[in-house]
Formats: C-alpha cells, structure tokens, sequence
C-alpha cells in the first residue's frame, strides 16, 4: 500500500514542482519513473488498507482495475512524452498532475475521495483543453465544465443520502452493509447519473465529442485515452457497492447506439473520433452490467491503446494540414499518420491480432445469445464509422514524427499477444471467422449509408443539460419502482 | 423538524439552481445557476450531520451528544472544488467574451 500511495504522492509533488520551477518536462520524466518503480514494487495487488484512522480513514486497495489503470496510465503518459516533448513545459506539469490524479482514483475505494478526484480531474482536463485559446476548444471546455459541474452536484446529493442512511462510504463496507431501502436507492440512482456524466455517457455527457475533438493533439490522447477510463472506474465501483447491473446494461445500449450514430454522420475527423469513444463506452458499460468485469477492464485497457494512437495520428495530421474535414485531409497524410490510424482503426475493429481481439474475445466470452447479437452490432457500427477513414490511407505525403505511433504500436500489439498467451477463449474458431465477417459487414454497411441522410438533433448545451437531468431522474426513479 | 426544512431548502435551491442553468441563455446566468445549485448539496450534507439538540462537533466543548462531523469535513472539500470551478469558469466567460463578443450560449453554439 505505501509504495502505490508514494508512486501518486511522487506525482503530485512533481507535477507541482514543475509548475513551481517551469520545467515540466524534466519533473514528468523523473515522476514517470518513480511511477514505474512505485507500480514494479506493488504489482500485481495489495489488500484493502486505510489512509488515517479508523473510521474516518480512506480505505484504498490495489485490484485489476488499479493495476490496468496504472499500466495504461504510465504507457501514456511515457508516449505523450515522446511525442510532446516539444510543447511548453506548463502543459507537461498538468499532464503529470493529471496522470497522478487518475493513478490516484484507480486505488481509492471510497466514494468521497473518488469525487474529489473526479472534480480535479475535470479541472485539470478543461484547463488543457482551453490551454491554446481557440475559441471552438474554449467553448467545448467550458461546456465541460458547466456539464461536469451539475453532474458532481447530483454525485453529492447521492452522497448524501448513501452516507444518511448507511454511515458508510467505503465501497467495501457499502457492499458488506447490503441496504438497499428507498434512500440508499435514489442515493445510488444519483450517484451512478453524476459519475456517468463524468465519463461522458450519451445523452448524460454530451460533452464528451466536443472537448475531445477540441483539445489539443496530446491532451485528446490522455482524455480519451485516460480519463474516460477514471469514470469507467467509478462506475465499476459503484457496481462493485450496489446492484445497478441493469441500469449499467441500458446506458451501456444507450451511449453504444447513440455515439455510432453520430461517429456515422461526422465529418469533422477528430470530433468522429469523440463520437467513437462514446460509443467504445457502449461496450465497456455492456461488460459492467453482465458481470463481465474482466472483460470490461481488457476492453478499457484496449480502447485506451487504441484510441489514443487514433487521435494521436488524428491530431498529428490535423496539425500538419492545418484542416479538420476528413474530405480535405484525404488529399494528403503524413504517412506516420497513416500508419497509425490504420493501426489504430485495426486495433478498434477487433482484428488480429491486436489488442481489440483479445479485449472483444474476452468481453464476448460466455454471454447470453442476445448480448453477443448485440456486441456485434456494436461492432459491425465500429467497423462502418471506421470505414470512413478509408479515404486518408490513399497515400501519405510529406513527413511527421513516428516516435508516439511506434510506442502505441508496441503496446497494443503486446496486449494483443499476451490475450494468446493467458486466454483459452481466443482459441474458439467461431472467434476467427466473426472478426473479419464483422469488419466487412461494417464495409458495405459504410458504402450503403454513403448515399442515406437521416436528420440528427444537435447537441446544444441546453439540450444537454437537460437530457443529463431527466436522464438523471429516470435513473433514479427506475431503481424506487424496480 | 429543522433538520427536515433544511433538507428541503437543499433540494429546492438545487432545483432552482439547474432550472436557471436550462432556461437562461447568458452564460454568467448559467454559471449562478451551477453555484445555486452547488450550494444546494453543501447545505444538504450539512443539513444531514444535524442531531436534535446537538452541540457543535468541536472537542473540549463540553458534554453530550455533538453532531456528525464527517460531512461537516467532506462540505470543507465540496466548499473549495466549487470555488474552483467557478473561478476557472468564469475566466473561461472572459476569454471566450474577448473572442466571441457575445456571453448568450445560442450565439456561442452556431460558428
């Protein structure tokens, strides 16, 4: 326990050193490594302890979760790194105080402390968006935070009334308790809708595709890539202390339905990549909600591999050609960019055998029939909006840096080999043949809809204010009457 | 009963607050709304460490029953996240009325 707790204390002091000193790139060098070392001495596990005295203490543990996370965590922190290495030393302090945020909610099992990290991640998250102050990226951080803000305040309501009722808020002692009366019921309703706006589920966090597309190039990989994930935690938590399996499964339908939709009828290539991810959330809340949590943690890991090459590629062109449209960008790509989103694209599609093989293997792995239809659906609409992206890979033209593609490569690739080393599951032929039909079933699917247009509500703050509330009181309404 | 009425105070800024956050176009409007709203659940998780006839939770202050200090502690946590995120909030209404010239959230959404 104390060398994790070090490994994020190490983070935070460097990260505001950094800011002290105004050398951010040396301090996030020396926290990475002291995040190695501190994740090397507590991998892979350590037991529940208590932060302070008992019963006022902050019970933390190392599990699955906190071990994928950090992993995740500290590769993408070393990849923006490499590849940022370049941009002003007060964006790579906050990117270390980010990381350090996220490594410390992945081993904090105490629902206050884990809004607490959610608020200053958020925070942190808007400042890097708006950093370059064009004034598209400071809309979309201010919707954030606006969104983000009424979603924390239904998160403490729900506090309230789970700490009310129970005296607890240790995710442990919630579990053991077992209440589930009417208070502890709405309680659990608000907190699963504050923390779903927090990850960016869709119609709660319609946030999400804007201030990802907006960021900057190294700020939409670790949004995407890390703090989507932070949310995923908290929602597993939240699993983890009440029954909310069925609530997790309709948002899980909800945002992997409602974010293809919108992936299919973007132009904008970044924002795409937005949509996408809250669709990818589709599948994780699908594995959250059938009890498949390993499955789920894979496919965060997975998504968080491969999204993250995808809008580092993604950015890295944009920039170069000074266009966002994916019809302009199709007249020519930096070939690592190339390389990289057709990695990517590969990697999120499922193929092998990357790492979207293993994670849709392992998250597919003795369901019921209908949520296997319905993965694949999911996947056949990945495929489609994917496809999309088949116009950039016409050739590449002029240079760009390969450093962050090769490194991200590595990784998803690594994850991909190792699901053949650990998994009996990869070996089912069924697996085989489902992978490829999926991917060019998303093909034509692409090709027929090239020529359909169907009408899509925008999404205004207002709209999405009001959907994050009736959804929020949908929620918790369907757990008093269920 | 006060305890009761202060739950319902609670309840009821929070819903005034995000009432104003729905209808209200300007965005430092919106932004008393989140505050409104915010203070909301302070004044909940205070209202909820209320016992009846309970001395402050303050040590030395004397004998009998004192109320819950744990979310009087977790309300000091709440009290400075909010601060925050207003502040940046509204540094982010100044930026953004430099560039735009205009605060009304329908003109900022149409580019």
């Amino acid at each position: 326990m104390s060398a994790a707790l070090v490994g994020v204390l190490a983070y935070f002091a460097l990260g505001m050193l950094g800011l002290v000193l105004a050398r951010g790139r040396e301090t996030a060098v020396v926290a990475l490594v002291s995040g190695t070392i501190s994740l090397a001495l507590w991998a892979p596990a350590f037991p529940e302890g208590f932060v302070g005295d008992w019963p006022w203490g902050i019970a933390v543990a190392g599990d699955g979760w906190s071990l994928g996370i950090w992993g995740l965590a500290l590769f993408l922190h070393a990849t923006v790194l490499l590849h940022a290495w370049s941009r002003d030393s007060l964006g790579h302090s906050l990117i270390t105080l980010l990381v350090g945020t996220c490594l410390a909610g992945s081993i904090s099992r105490d629902l206050f402390n884990l809004y607490v990290v959610l608020e200053f991640s958020s925070l942190l998250s808007v400042i890097l968006v708006a950093k370059e102050g064009r004034s598209a990226a400071l809309w979309a951080a201010l919707r954030y935070l606006i969104l983000a803000g009424v979603g924390m305040t239904l998160y403490l309501f729900g506090l309230g009334l789970i700490y009310g009722r129970t005296g607890a808020l240790a995710v442990s002692a919630l579990a053991r308790g077992g209440v589930f009366d009417t208070a502890v019921r709405v309680g659990a309703g608000l907190l699963l809708a504050g923390a779903a706006v927090k990850t960016g589920v869709f119609l709660l966090g319609l946030w999400l595709p804007q201030a990802h597309g907006q960021a900057p190039t190294e700020v939409s990989v670790l949004l995407s890539g890390l703090v989507v994930k932070l949310g995923v935690l908290t929602l597993a938590r939240l699993a983890e202390a009440f029954p909310v399996g069925p609530a997790l499964l309709s948002l899980g339908v909800i945002s992997g339905v409602g974010g293809m939709l919108y992936a299919l009828r973007e132009t904008d290539l970044k924002i795409l990549l937005g949509h996408s991810t809250v669709s990818q959330l589709g599948f994780m809340l699908l594995g959250l909600g059938l009890g498949a949590e390993f499955g789920a943690l894979i496919y965060a890991v997975a998504h968080g591999l491969g999204k993250g090459l995808l809008f580092l590629s993604a950015g890295e062109a944009v920039e170069r050609r000074g266009t966002r449209t994916i019809s302009e960008l199709a007249k020519g790509v930096p070939w690592p960019a190339v390389l990289g989103l057709a990695l990517g694209a590969w990697a999120l599609v499922g193929l092998p055998p990357l790492a979207g093989f293993t994670a849709k293997a392992c998250l597919g792995a003795n369901q019921p029939l209908w949520a296997k239809a319905f993965l694949l659906l999911l996947g056949v609409g990945t495929a489609a909006y994917l496809a999309r992206l088949l116009p950039l890979f016409r050739g590449g033209t002029g240079d760009g840096r390969l450093g962050g593609v090769l490194l991200l490569s590595s990784g998803i690739l690594a994850l991909g080999v190792w699901g053949f080393v650990g998994n009996r599951d990869l070996y089912a032929w069924p697996v085989w043949i489902e992978a490829p039909l999926t991917a060019g079933a998303g093909f034509l699917v692409d090709l027929f809809l090239r020529t359909k247009s169907w009408p899509l509500p925008k999404l205004s703050l207002e709209y999405a204010l009001l959907a994050t509330l009736l959804v929020a009181v949908a929620l918790s309404a369907s757990f008093l009457v269920l | 009963m006060e305890s009761l009425s202060a739950l319902a105070l609670a309840v009821a800024s929070a819903a005034l607050g995000m009432w104003a956050m729905v209808v209200r176009r300007n965005l430092v409007w919106k932004l008393l709304g989140l505050n409104v709203a915010s203070g909301g659940g302070i004044l909940f998780l205070v209202a909820l460490s209320h016992r009846t006839g309970a001395r402050p939770p303050i040590v030395g202050l004397g004998p009998g029953p004192a109320a819950d200090a744990l979310p009087q502690a977790l309300v000091l946590t709440a009290i400075v996240i909010h601060f925050a995120t207003l502040a940046l909030a509204l540094a982010l209404v100044i930026v953004l009325t430099e560039h735009r010239h205009t605060q009304d959230s329908r003109k900022l959404e149409e580019r």
